[in-house]
């Protein structure tokens, strides 16, 4: 106890190094980090197909939608706010790319760029809406969560497009160096979003917005064109992700990443970040949604449905919740 | 008791002009509807108006005949509440509110009719057309009852006022709807259309009374659809499996309880925020729906088990179950201890506790109400069907969630009513049948669901600014 105290006072090089594994496994990545261990190892006792490389590169390219979009989920939580339409903006970006490139007649590459800008700007009309009006970011996402979809099907009349040429495909069926093409794009936004909010003012921001928005304000932090970046930010990442799936199944469908919202926003709070604000990582959202897509794909090699993964999922992120809450009340204790 | 307080008391029950309003439009109605025709028509003798208006031989449309039965009704709750209000001193926001739907109601099918009336020019209604006259006087009077304030000065009755009802802008905007999409295609007034519209949407409506309260209280609840998908395949293979009707309609009712009671549980008790909660049992209930059902459907459903397709009175039952359900509610969420005190919990937590609410509890309870209330949903969806699927229909708590905050209730917990709730559940399945009517694709409607929501959210932020100045 008098060692935990010390190391709280003074996080100093001459802490033991008990009390430092200690605080690293008390913190939430740290018991994530424990049951992403333990659940492999189990997962892997009955079926040797569970570690195969190239299962789990297969499971790596399916990681890829979620997790580009849960980069953005964390800031987004991290300040106290949500943004369910991500889902949507991913199906209107698949529709603009298929309507532009089919029935406009434009080129696939700038068909690609233009339903990106679209899905920049779903983000950003959420933020302004958000920042501007002061409408709550749960009701704000949720209006744009029909809405969005709602024009992705208009728009679309729920027609598919397909036949995309082999080069557009590569992106999301592909290899590059060894990997999953589309492994990279998720590599390098993670290492910008750890950077972003690990390392700089902005990410410091971030935080003080979640922990207390009037201090953070009052302290001249520019708050509004924080909110307003990060919700762009989360549009564009949806609509990268749209890109990718598109590739991925070559098909474009109105219907597409309906429920992502779920699996992004439970691999983020999984992940450790509190759905009141203030605190959360780049590397928990990491663990917790390489936990999701392993426990899913575990579960389904050892021969539980499809189904049933879901209800583990659902129960594991409510356990995560309670595991989190008493170590921050063990926290406040001590 | 003393005699100050007494004297008080006294002027307060005052009874003015405007006290008797309520019966006598009420009464009006009801003699225009019964009377007036036996009157005019002597030689048909008693009977009730569905024999009397029976002839349909001529009606190309199919028009809402059987409806008017709705009428005598509006007048009945008109003279219910006209009573009380004589009554009762206090309340009479509500009262007036709820004489306004009354009347709202009997107004929409005089539009109807007198469509038909032109349309069709059947002679049975040339003969009580006087009454229908004055149907369409005391209909307009009970509308234009709630702004006949009845202590003055109480409360503001300027246009900006009244337009800041949610309740008020609802049924305006709902009447204004049927009047301009059924001149633009008749068809749409069409009795069966008209009660499939209102039918069809009742469960999304009681659903949406329990949604209300969770939401007053201040939290979410995005794990309904798939518990209406689920309740009701419980519902339908209890009563294909034991053959008990009464048991498959009331077990759903304490399964959603139980639900309810563990989102509860978590969100009060253990402090979870009700988003996370419901988002996991979002997940687990889908997941048990999937394995438990397989996909499959329930059918060779045993006869009685019906209930939405039953007609007492000739009127639908999920329309009898939406009806009483939201006047009982809105009377128990404005008047009850509970009630009143889930509103203390969604205006502010801090001062609920502090004046020694028990506010987990409260919060609890709204939970386990929501359970209950989608349990009553789920039996009307189960059985307006002969075959029950596995699947819930699409982004089915999205339009409950959307009803609640379109009805007024503010996602800042704290405020709304359940009446408004209910308009909201109704016109969102009238604007979804009106775009067929007027060619409007279908595909369109999650759009304008979406609008929908952003409006009023827009409209009650800006409300609140104004207020706040």
């Amino acid at each position: 106890m008098a060692l935990q105290e010390k190391s709280k006072l003074q996080p100093a090089p001459d802490d033991g190094l008990v009390v430092r594994i200690r605080g690293a496994l008390l913190s939430q990545e740290g018991v994530l980090f424990l049951i992403l261990v333990v659940s492999v190892i189990v997962l892997s006792l009955n079926t040797d197909r569970f570690l195969q490389p190239s299962n789990l590169l297969t499971q790596a390219r399916l990681l890829v939608e979620v997790g580009l979009v849960a980069l953005p989920m964390t800031f987004i939580i991290i300040t106290g706010g949500i943004d369910l339409s991500v889902g949507s903006i991913l199906g209107l970006t698949a529709i603009m790319i298929g309507i532009g490139w089919q029935t406009l007649g434009l080129p696939l590459e700038l068909a690609i760029v233009l339903a990106l800008a679209i899905a920049t700007l779903c983000g950003f009309v959420n933020g302004l809406f958000i920042v501007r009006v002061g409408v709550p970011p749960l009701i704000m996402t949720l209006a744009t969560l029909a809405l969005y979809r709602g024009l992705a099907q208009g728009i679309s009349e729920g027609r598919s497009v397909r036949g995309y040429p082999e080069w557009f495909t590569a992106l999301g069926q592909g290899d590059f160096l060894g990997l999953p093409t589309q492994i990279w794009f998720l590599i390098v936004g993670v290492i910008v979003s750890w950077v972003i909010l690990a390392r700089t003012t902005f990410g410091r921001t971030l935080y003080a917005i979640g922990n207390n928005e009037t201090g953070a304000r009052f302290s001249g932090l520019n708050v509004d064109r924080a909110k307003l970046l990060i919700y762009s930010y989360s549009g564009f990442m949806a609509g990268l992700a749209g890109w990718i799936f598109v590739s991925r199944v070559t098909t474009t469908r109105s219907d597409m990443g309906s429920g992502l919202e779920l699996d992004v926003i439970a691999a983020v709070v999984l992940g450790g970040t509190s759905i009141f604000g203030g605190t959360g990582s780049i590397t928990g959202t990491v663990i917790g949604m390489v936990l999701i897509q392993l426990l899913k794909n575990g579960l389904a090699l050892n021969g539980v449905t499809q189904d049933a993964t879901i209800i583990v999922i659902g129960l594991v992120l409510i356990f995560a919740i309670l595991v989190n809450n008493f170590i921050q009340g063990q926290r406040q204790k001590s | 008791m003393t005699t100050a307080t007494l004297v008080k008391q006294k002027t307060s029950v005052t009874l003015r002009l405007s006290h008797f309003i309520g019966v006598a439009l009420a009464a009006l109605i009801l003699i225009s509807y019964y009377v007036l025709p036996f009157v005019v028509q002597p030689e048909r003798g008693p009977s009730d108006i569905a024999t009397l208006t029976g002839g349909r031989g001529n009606n190309e449309f199919g028009l809402a005949v059987n409806g008017l039965v709705m009428l005598p009704f509006a007048g009945l709750g008109a003279l219910l509440l006209g009573v009380w209000n004589l009554l009762s001193p206090r309340h009479e926001r509500v009262i007036a509110l709820l004489l306004a739907v009354c009347g709202f109601v009997g107004l929409t099918y005089y539009v109807i009719f007198f469509r038909q009336y032109l349309e069709t020019s059947a002679d049975y209604l040339s003969s009580m057309s006087v009454g229908f006259w004055l149907m369409l006087g005391a209909c307009v009077a009970l509308v234009a009852q709630v702004a006949v304030p009845r202590r003055p000065a109480e409360r503001d009755y300027t246009p900006r006022a009244v337009l800041s009802n949610q309740e008020m802008v609802l049924a305006a905007g709902l009447i204004l709807l049927v009047i301009v999409v059924g001149i633009a295609n008749p068809r749409f007034l069409a009795e069966r259309n008209l009660s499939d519209v209102i039918q069809g949407h009742a469960y999304i409506a009681v659903a949406a009374l329990g949604m209300t309260m969770v939401i007053v209280t201040g939290n979410i609840d995005i794990s309904v659809g798939s518990l209406v998908g689920l309740l009701a395949i419980i519902s339908g293979r209890l009563a294909t499996d034991t053959g008990q009707i009464w048991l498959a309609w009331l077990a759903p009712l304490f399964v959603g309880a139980l639900f309810g009671g563990v989102n509860g549980f978590f969100v009060a008790y253990m402090r979870i925020p009700s988003i996370v909660v419901t988002l996991g049992m979002l997940s687990i209930i889908k997941g048990i729906l999937l394995i438990w059902t397989a996909g499959s459907r329930v059918v060779d459903l045993p006869q009685g088990f019906f209930l939405a397709q039953m007609r007492p009175l000739n009127v639908p039952m999920p329309i009898w179950f939406m009806v009483v359900l939201t006047i009982v509610v809105a009377l128990w969420m404005r008047y009850s201890g509970l009630g009143r005190a889930m509103y203390a919990v969604g205006g502010n937590k801090e001062a609920a506790r502090l004046s020694g609410l028990n506010e987990q509890r409260i919060v609890f309870q709204a939970f386990v109400l929501n359970g209950v209330f989608v349990g009553i949903a789920s039996v009307l969806y189960a059985t307006q069907l002969t075959i029950i699927q596995a699947t819930p229909p699409p982004n089915l708590e999205l339009t409950i969630i959307t009803s609640a905050v379109v009805g007024g209730v503010s996602i800042l917990g704290g405020t709304g009513t359940v009446v408004g709730a209910a308009i909201a559940a109704i016109l969102l399945n009238v604007i979804r049948t009106a775009m067929v009517f007027i060619n409007v694709s279908p595909f369109w409607l999650q759009a304008v669901q979406g609008l929908l929501i952003l409006v009023t959210v827009l409209a009650d932020l800006l409300r609140r600014r104004r207020q706040r100045r």
